[in-house]
């Protein structure tokens, strides 16, 4: 049989939820009589009674310290001390923060929509009302004239080039290719105007420029002279110089968004 | 744990207010249950006296934080429980401090007897008091406090730990060591009748 340990002894003696040390205890003599033993001790430990107090001993305590205490200012704490429990999650320092930052953009808010409202009221009445002006939109125009002077400037020196000039070649490529996303701008414009002699014709320039712009290889001598023969067998520079003939004076635009240099 | 009166709510906010001599109002209602609790846990009526006071004094400063829904002489009890704690370890570190003092002076210094009863002087003048006494003084403060509150204030271990503001168990543990040290000296006390 297990005996009590004095703290299980303890336990029972102050009653600490300890069931099985009572049960034990109707059982074993030895445990018994150590608890009567624990008991005479603590017997011995008796509460001391206090002394004789007089009368009027509360009034003596407040008299030797009312001295020592200011008057009580607590009625200025914040409101919301006073009016929330004090462990409430309000009173916590973080939630205080957010709610003093709350209020005081809550304050310049209201304080800049009264200044806007103000300034309304206030302010002389337009003169004469305009329309804002559209938003700038990058857009670049590519005038028709100009888009075949260009190529046709380009189809005479290409006419013109020595196909062993290599110094020619890179110019060529440069322009060829600065002129084809003009090109394909003005063949939709031609399509959709119902032109089908300008569109044949802008096709025409697009594959030459095509050739001289993404030549495989580069743009060599052979290239050169291909594309010189082909430029002349569909007599594309004389295509070109007609079409520019025909609107001498024409302001045909097309424009583009988006950046074509 | 002491009871509240019904008017002391309405007394705290008038304190509160600024009506300073309210607060007499509820040092004379609680002043004797804090007497006596001081009492018993520093053993000697001078040093309950000045627990009583820095008590009431400690309360009269901390009343705005009083919450409304506790119980006033609950409250001011514990605060006194404290207050009496604070007052033993203060007194065993100054006579510890006297015993450093004691032992570097030793060498050179003349001994003065200790003019207190030892145990044996005391059991036979039939002083119980001061052999209560003398096993309490083989606890530290907090067993000390801990039991005063558990055997003779009747407070539960949930009390206590409260009050002194440790766990549970810890309050159960310093409990029992109490107990553990008071036996062994009572029976070397009993031994030496």
């Amino acid at each position: 049989m297990n005996h009590l340990s004095q703290d299980e002894l303890i336990e029972l003696y102050y009653r600490e939820d300890a069931p099985e040390g009572a049960r034990h205890m109707d059982t074993c003599s030895e445990c018994a009589r150590k608890y009567e033993a624990l008991q005479a001790d603590l017997a011995d430990m008796k509460a001391l009674d206090p002394p004789f107090l007089p009368e009027n001993y509360g009034e003596m305590v407040w008299n030797s310290i009312s001295g020592q205490v200011p008057v009580h200012a607590g009625l200025r704490r914040p409101l919301f001390q006073r009016v929330l429990p004090r462990q409430s999650w309000l009173r916590q320092p973080l939630w205080i923060g957010l709610s003093v930052a709350a209020t005081c953009a809550l304050l310049a808010a209201a304080a800049f929509y009264a200044g806007r409202l103000w300034e309304h009221r206030n302010s002389p009445p337009p003169i004469a009302s305009h329309p804002a002006p559209p938003a700038r939109q990058r857009v670049v125009v590519v005038v028709l004239s100009d888009h075949l002077d260009r190529s046709e400037r380009l189809l005479v020196q290409l006419k013109h080039a020595n196909a062993d000039d290599t110094q020619l070649a890179m110019p060529l490529r440069d322009e060829a290719r600065s002129l084809l996303a003009a090109n394909r701008k003005c063949r939709q414009e031609a399509e959709a105007n119902g032109d089908p002699a300008l569109t044949k014709a802008l096709d025409h320039l697009n594959e030459l420029l095509n050739g001289l712009a993404n030549q495989p290889g580069g743009l060599n001598a052979d290239a050169i002279a291909k594309l010189q023969a082909e430029m002349n067998k569909d007599g594309l520079l004389f295509e070109v110089r007609v079409l520019r003939s025909r609107i001498p004076n024409r302001q045909a635009a097309v424009h583009l968004k988006g950046g074509i240099a | 744990m002491g009871c509240m009166g019904k008017n002391d709510h309405a007394t705290i906010r008038a304190v509160l207010s600024g009506d300073k001599e309210a607060y007499g109002a509820l040092v004379v209602q609680h002043s004797r249950s804090v007497f006596r609790v001081a009492y018993r846990i520093t053993g000697n009526e001078a040093d309950a006296e000045e627990v009583v006071q820095d008590a009431f004094i400690r309360g009269y400063r901390k009343l705005e934080s009083f919450e409304s829904r506790s119980n006033f002489g609950t409250w001011i009890y514990r605060i006194a429980v404290r207050c009496a704690l604070d007052r033993i370890s203060r007194r065993v570190g100054d006579k510890n401090d006297r015993a450093i003092d004691h032992a570097e002076a030793d060498s050179e210094a003349v001994q003065i007897p200790d003019r207190a009863p030892n145990p044996e002087q005391m059991l036979l003048s039939g002083e119980i008091g001061a052999f209560r006494e003398t096993a309490m003084h083989s606890l530290t403060p907090l067993e000390r406090t801990a039991f005063t509150l558990r055997h003779m204030e009747d407070c539960s271990m949930e009390e206590i730990a409260a009050v002194l503001e440790i766990a549970p168990n810890a309050a159960k543990q310093a409990v029992y060591r109490a107990v553990h040290k008071l036996r062994q000296r009572l029976a070397l006390l009993k031994v030496r009748t």
